[in-house]
């Protein structure tokens, strides 16, 4: 390093006056940060040109009522007006709805990740099966779920097999069930990616930790609910925010497949009513007005789970 | 837990082996099921689970084996939906294009992220916390929100239907993620490593290129599968910026013809297959690269 500085300084007189001034710039230093600037560059272009400025021109467009030939400005009262369209209130309580399968998509991997952590025979291969579903689209998964919950689908075999005849429906032509349907196989699609995060959580664990208390004679569920669980917290939140923001961003191609948003509105969320509003309707405008209270949306969740682990810090 | 380094998967192995290794000479399953009721139990709700969990895999296979009629009825086998498969559907240019898109846009994430995550690591500048917060942070973005400046962008150049489009928008899409994990990555190289290559005689660029990339193996594989799992199942970007038929990824020509309803069931279960094997492949040879990636985004 010093032989380099040496040279550096040697071949550029100018930095060495800077550094009389008393800045500690030398050449090495400079030539450090033209070559992060360079090697920045990039991902940067990339970023500000495809993400950053799109954002800026969807709120510009968010605040017309550009409808895919004219396009006026029409300023903030586009949320007021969308904020007063029932339709927006009834996509929303879908998303709502959708919230209340949180819980379940956590509860189910913790217990499943809590049961390959005791190490059962074979749990590695388990562990590859259970992840194996995380490799496939939505598009596929969706494909087979709407065949599942078809009239004459596996559901309602299962069900006509345990002589519930009588709760036989088209899951999928009925808004509510056609939302829970949705709704399980958003749950079943969680399974792989929670449990991985559960169960790599659970690694980190000391074993020391679970020798002592099994020392202590402390049983397993005792053991999982008084060591693990707490434990855990960090990964239980990173999990918890993950499945929350799949089930606002990622189930897109599950509902164009199953129910292109239907019956109704019966199962269009906001990430599907962007779509539908601009490249269904036309009506980019509210389609951006949308797609920025998503933004928002998301925005609020992650400052929400980054305010939760200052606040434990 | 330790996440600089390549190896986030790396406790979860050391654990299991470690484990593995106190478990001296192995008891017979018998005996241990018998001694631990316990895990019987365990071990039976996980075959379960994996009963529910490989279903899908079962019914597309199964399904693909049968014509239209059996299907409906339920009974007989026949491989008629695979041999006609590739008459009924595009399948073997949509794979084409899909292999394009991906081999693209991971070409510009590997290239964006490596320099720039080693940067980040390595090489300090004014403002640079600010820049890395920027790129970091919209990993937050979701697609949705953007979606329709993007196409008027797009169009605009001139570049809905043509492959670029979706390139250039997954490489934006995965370049945040990717970022971070290489910046962490080479947060884990030494300094002395690159002091040394200083001193022979490499400038900064060429320590990056020569030395960094190289030892950067491990995280490189982490961001390729990552980003092949989710652009070859992307169905959205896609399915907006090419809107011709013949230019048409696996996911979107098995998207846009399910929901036609026109196709034979049991060939779009096998068409299902076809697009799934791929990303399946992958997964089962880089298990490792891609859960060591899922569980990165847990150190932030």
């Amino acid at each position: 390093m010093a032989q380099a500085e040496v040279e550096a300084v040697g071949v550029r007189p100018a930095l060495r006056a800077g550094r009389r001034r008393g800045r500690r710039a030398s050449g090495i230093a400079r030539q450090r940060a033209r070559a992060g600037i360079v090697l920045t560059l990039p991902a940067f272009a990339v970023v500000v040109a495809l993400l950053i400025i799109p954002i800026g021109e969807a709120v510009y467009y968010s605040m017309t009522n550009w409808n895919g030939i004219t396009a006026q400005w029409v300023g903030p009262r586009t949320y007021l007006n969308l904020f007063q369209s029932p339709t927006f209130w009834r996509v929303l309580e879908n998303n709502g709805l959708l919230l209340l399968a949180l819980p379940i998509a956590v509860f189910i991997p913790l217990v499943i990740a809590g049961m390959l952590h005791e190490h059962v025979w074979g749990w590695k291969v388990f562990r590859s099966l259970i992840f194996l579903p995380t490799a496939v689209s939505w598009v596929v998964i969706g494909i087979v779920a709407m065949q599942v919950f078809a009239a004459n689908g596996t559901v309602n075999s299962l069900l006509g097999a345990l002589g519930l005849k009588s709760l036989e429906i088209n899951f999928l032509g009925f808004e509510y069930s056609a939302l829970g349907a949705v709704a399980v196989t958003f749950i079943w699609s969680m399974v792989g990616t929670n449990t991985i995060i559960f169960l790599t959580g659970m690694s980190t664990i000391d074993p020391a930790i679970y020798e002592a208390a099994r020392l202590d004679g402390a049983g397993r569920m005792a053991v999982f609910r008084h060591i693990t669980l707490p434990l855990l917290k960090r990964y239980f939140q990173f999990g918890f925010v993950i499945t929350t923001i799949s089930a606002f961003t990622g189930l897109f191609s599950l509902i164009f497949i199953m129910t292109e948003g239907g019956p109704g509105y019966g199962t269009t969320t906001l990430e599907f009513f962007v779509y539908q509003q601009a490249f269904a309707i036309g009506a980019f405008g509210t389609g951006a007005t949308v797609g920025i209270v998503l933004l928002v949306i998301i925005f609020g969740v992650n400052l929400l789970q980054m305010r939760i682990l200052r606040g434990e810090n | 837990m330790s996440l600089d380094g390549g190896g986030a998967a790396a406790p979860l192995e050391t654990a299991a082996r470690g484990r593995m290794g106190s478990r001296r000479g192995r008891p017979s399953l018998a005996r241990r099921l018998r001694r631990d009721p316990g895990a019987v139990i365990m071990f039976l709700v996980l075959i379960v689970v994996c009963l529910v969990m490989l279903y899908p895999f079962a019914f597309m296979i199964i399904n693909s084996l049968r014509t239209e009629t059996q299907y409906l009825n339920g009974s007989g086998f026949s491989t008629s939906s695979w041999s006609g498969l590739f008459s009924a559907l595009p399948v073997g240019s949509e794979l084409l294009n899909s292999t394009l898109i991906c081999a693209g846009s991971i070409a510009i994430i590997l290239i964006g992220s490596s320099a720039a995550g080693f940067a980040f690591a390595k090489l300090h500048y004014r403002r640079q916390n600010v820049i890395f917060l920027g790129i970091i942070g919209s990993m937050m973005i979701p697609v949705q929100s953007i979606i329709i400046p993007e196409y008027v962008n797009l169009s605009n150049l001139g570049l809905v239907n043509n492959y670029l489009a979706p390139i250039l928008v997954y490489s934006a899409l995965g370049m945040p993620f990717a970022t971070f994990l290489m910046t962490v990555f080479f947060r884990g190289l030494p300094d002395e490593l690159i002091e040394a290559a200083l001193c022979d005689g490499f400038g900064y660029v060429g320590v990056f290129w020569r030395i960094a990339v190289r030892m950067a193996a491990p995280a490189l594989a982490t961001v390729t599968v990552l980003q092949f799992i989710q652009i070859w199942d992307d169905l959205l970007v896609a399915l907006l910026l090419l809107q011709e038929p013949a230019n048409r990824t696996i996911t979107v020509g098995l998207g846009v013809i399910s929901s036609g309803r026109a196709v034979s069931i049991p060939a779009l279960m096998a068409g299902s297959l076809i697009s799934a094997l791929p990303a399946i492949i992958v997964y089962l040879i880089f298990q490792r690269y891609l859960i060591s990636g899922l569980t990165m985004g847990v150190s932030r």
